[in-house]
């Protein structure tokens, strides 16, 4: 497994690049506001800081590009975005689409097993064809410095400047046949004549000139928002609750080598994200066939099967398991690590019972296990009013 | 109480820095080599073998020194970067094969450098790296806590042809009842590595140069011949096997003198 991409070194290009285009854009507005008369752009764009605060334990590294600070006013404006339909660039109600339409905040921001357009959480675009693979929660993004999505590759240090970021995820959602299915123009036109939406822009960034880079930014900021840290699993480690006896039995096994060993790709107590955010070959299969493993980034035949170990908080919700989504149910997964371990010269060593076929627990140890990775389960993320749909878009009020 | 009188006795010769520019303090510069019989490690490829007589390959390998400590020919020493002295080394990172040390340095010749292999029992304590990398390299709270000093990540072939995974992790190591299976005590492994007969001299306002050379086959070597068939692939559980890892740890860092800059 190799963590590095070597010939990554793309950060302070990216720097001058955002330099200049700031450059520019400060050129373009000294010429416009010289033609307007008062009330320039300068004056009132005023937008105020917006403060994450770092969780217990968590690490106080974000991954938030220089070019787009948080603002309370970014966050509003994302928020709206995030869940408006007419991000697809449509207004037919059978064309709408939105980041919401596939990532549910009562589903830790996935579909879900329960999603009513997507059987059993395989999602699919407004063109009808189906993701490549299944959804990946969005919460505690903001602290992933290794990289976005299932290969990781959407990276700060790539050499290709629209495959680093959040920012990157929003165009590329927008614009792919399985997903949003759209054109940054179109959506970009019909954004800006949403009443209300041009001065909420104006708001965030200062003009109120729809671009598609700050629709990706605002978006970028809100998704940044979604953090979750106040599990039962949190609360016990603040020790303000007890867990049970069964809890405990899991959380043994989960961080123990001579039990389940979960915790050297899953974190735990020294790292409560519970991921690494780094790419193993989990024993699943034999051969592998799928072009977009993280092979596809690193190009190293060591990451044939290599994929990053999610984040197991409110894991429970956000089923279909696994990439391809093969195991519905967390019994199943659990299951799987249990007896169902297939061996390749690929597998992460971490794996070290690969050759038994698993971990070999017994079904009261599986019980146990099962109970503990659900005091991961963070309700008060699930229902938190700031990052459900807003009552009214710009337009309705 | 080893640490503050280290820190002490630094502090104390910190102080007395001369301004002689003629007498420019000098830095110390450290640099981490992998090898296995005294060639660059290949990476996932199985083609070395221990002094057991397994065939093995290495994935990678991440650990951490702390407290550096040179002892100059009148027989002082200085703890250098007290305070900020833990590096992490990791071979799949390449900026963490350099760890610059900033303490100024008094010129002078040296006898030998020594510095510990993972983090003493004073700093090493849950929660002590928030950020990754290091933090990935927590140690679980119910086997003592702290961060693993190392992973040593690979596999071997066994005796019937087997290519089995080894983890070969150290760090806080647990005493167990053998009646109830309880954890009875905890056991620091970690240890200082001298490096005696490594004579060099910083001159002045030189950015001395040293590369750690670890060779991983001394691990399996010697004072014990560590057989993977016999300790199996996993041994955070497992004393004894930590402690012959250990025991053979002293002999796995050689000191290269590069050319300075
Ligand atoms: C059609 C369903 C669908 C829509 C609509 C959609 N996504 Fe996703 N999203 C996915 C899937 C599937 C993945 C997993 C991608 C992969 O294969 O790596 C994903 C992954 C992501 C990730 C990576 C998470 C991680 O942990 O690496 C981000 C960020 C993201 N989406 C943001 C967005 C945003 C922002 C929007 C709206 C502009 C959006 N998505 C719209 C299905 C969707
Ligand atoms: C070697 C590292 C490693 C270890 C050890 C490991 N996992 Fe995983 N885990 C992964 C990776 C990588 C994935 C994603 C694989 C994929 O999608 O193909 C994953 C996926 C999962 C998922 C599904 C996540 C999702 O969003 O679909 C669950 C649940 C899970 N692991 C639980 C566990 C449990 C419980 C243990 C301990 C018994 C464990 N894992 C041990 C690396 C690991």
């Amino acid at each position: 497994m190799k963590k590095c991409i070597k010939n990554g070194r793309g950060k302070n290009k990216a720097l001058e690049m955002s330099r200049s285009f700031l450059f520019w854009l400060g050129l373009a507005f000294l010429f416009f506001s010289s033609c307007r008369e008062k009330n320039t752009l300068e004056d009132d764009f005023k937008p105020t800081p917006y403060q994450i605060d770092i969780p217990f334990g968590f690490p106080t590294k974000l991954n938030i590009p220089e070019d787009n600070p948080m603002t309370v006013e970014g966050v509003k404006l994302g928020r709206f975005l995030f869940y408006d339909g007419r991000l697809s660039g449509r207004t037919h109600p059978d064309s709408l689409m939105s980041c919401a339409t596939c990532h549910r905040q009562e589903r830790s921001f996935e579909a879900g097993v329960d999603h009513p357009d997507f059987p059993g959480g395989f999602p699919h675009g407004l063109s009808g064809v189906q993701t490549h693979h299944v959804m990946l929660p969005m919460i505690n993004l903001a602290w992933n410095l290794n990289g976005y999505g299932w290969s990781g590759f959407l990276y700060p240090e790539n050499e290709m400047p629209y495959f680093r970021n959040i920012e990157d995820f929003v165009r590329l959602a927008v614009m792919a046949k399985d997903e949003i299915d759209g054109d940054t123009s179109r959506t970009k036109a019909l954004i800006q004549s949403i009443p209300g939406y041009p001065e909420l822009f104006r708001k965030a960034f200062g003009s109120e000139q729809v671009t598609f880079t700050n629709i990706g930014k605002a978006i970028a900021q809100f998704v940044r928002t979604l953090i979750s840290a106040n599990s039962r699993f949190d609360k016990y480690m603040k020790g303000e609750v007890q867990l049970s006896q069964s809890e405990l039995n899991g959380y043994v096994l989960f961080t123990t080598e001579e039990g389940a060993d979960c915790f050297h790709c899953h974190g735990g107590f020294g790292n409560p994200l519970f991921t690494t955010h780094l790419f193993y070959n989990n024993g699943k299969d034999s051969l592998f066939t799928d072009p977009m493993d993280r092979f596809l980034v690193t190009q190293d035949p060591m990451d044939r099967g290599a994929y990053k170990a999610t984040t197991l908080r409110n894991i429970e919700l956000t089923g279909p398991y696994m990439h391809d989504g093969r195991f519905a149910t967390l019994e199943e997964v659990i299951g799987f690590y249990s007896q169902g371990l297939k061996p390749s010269p690929s597998v992460s060593p971490l794996m070290h019972h690969i050759n038994d076929g698993g971990i070999q627990l017994t079904p009261s140890e599986k019980e146990d296990l099962l109970n503990f990775i659900k005091t991961l389960r963070d309700d008060e993320f699930l229902s938190n009013p700031d990052f459900a749909k807003p009552d009214k878009f710009p337009d309705e009020d | 109480m080893m640490v503050i009188f280290i820190a002490a006795l630094f502090f104390g010769s910190a102080c007395n820095k001369t301004e002689d520019p003629e007498n420019k303090a000098g830095k110390l510069h450290l640099y981490f080599q992998h090898e296995i019989d005294s060639v660059p490690i290949e990476f996932d490829t199985l083609k070395y073998t221990n002094a057991a007589g397994n065939p093995y390959l290495v994935t990678e390998i991440q650990y951490f020194i702390s407290d550096v400590v040179l002892y100059r020919n009148d027989k002082t020493q200085q703890l250098l970067d007290a305070g900020e002295d833990i590096h992490y080394v990791d071979t799949d990172l390449p900026e963490t094969l350099t760890y610059k040390l900033t303490d100024d340095i008094v010129p002078g010749t040296f006898d030998s450098i020594s510095f510990t292999f993972g983090i003493n029992e004073v700093k090493n304590q849950s929660q002590l790296f928030v950020n990754p990398p290091e933090s990935n390299m927590f140690w679980p709270e119910l086997l003592g806590g702290g961060y693993h000093y190392m992973k040593l990540n690979g596999k071997w072939k066994d005796t019937g042809d087997t290519i089995r995974p080894f983890n070969f992790h150290m760090g806080i190591g647990q005493i167990y009842d053998t009646a109830t299976g309880e954890i009875t005590a905890y056991v620091q492994n970690y240890f200082r590595v001298s490096l005696p007969n490594s004579s060099f001299t910083i001159s002045n306002a030189e950015e001395l140069a040293l590369t750690l050379v670890m060779d991983v086959n001394q691990w399996f070597e010697a004072p014990h011949n560590y057989d993977f068939n016999e300790w199996g692939g996993m041994i955070m559980q497992n004393q004894a096997a930590m402690q012959t890892a250990r025991e053979n740890g002293h002999n796995v860092f050689n000191l290269l003198k590069n050319n300075s800059k």
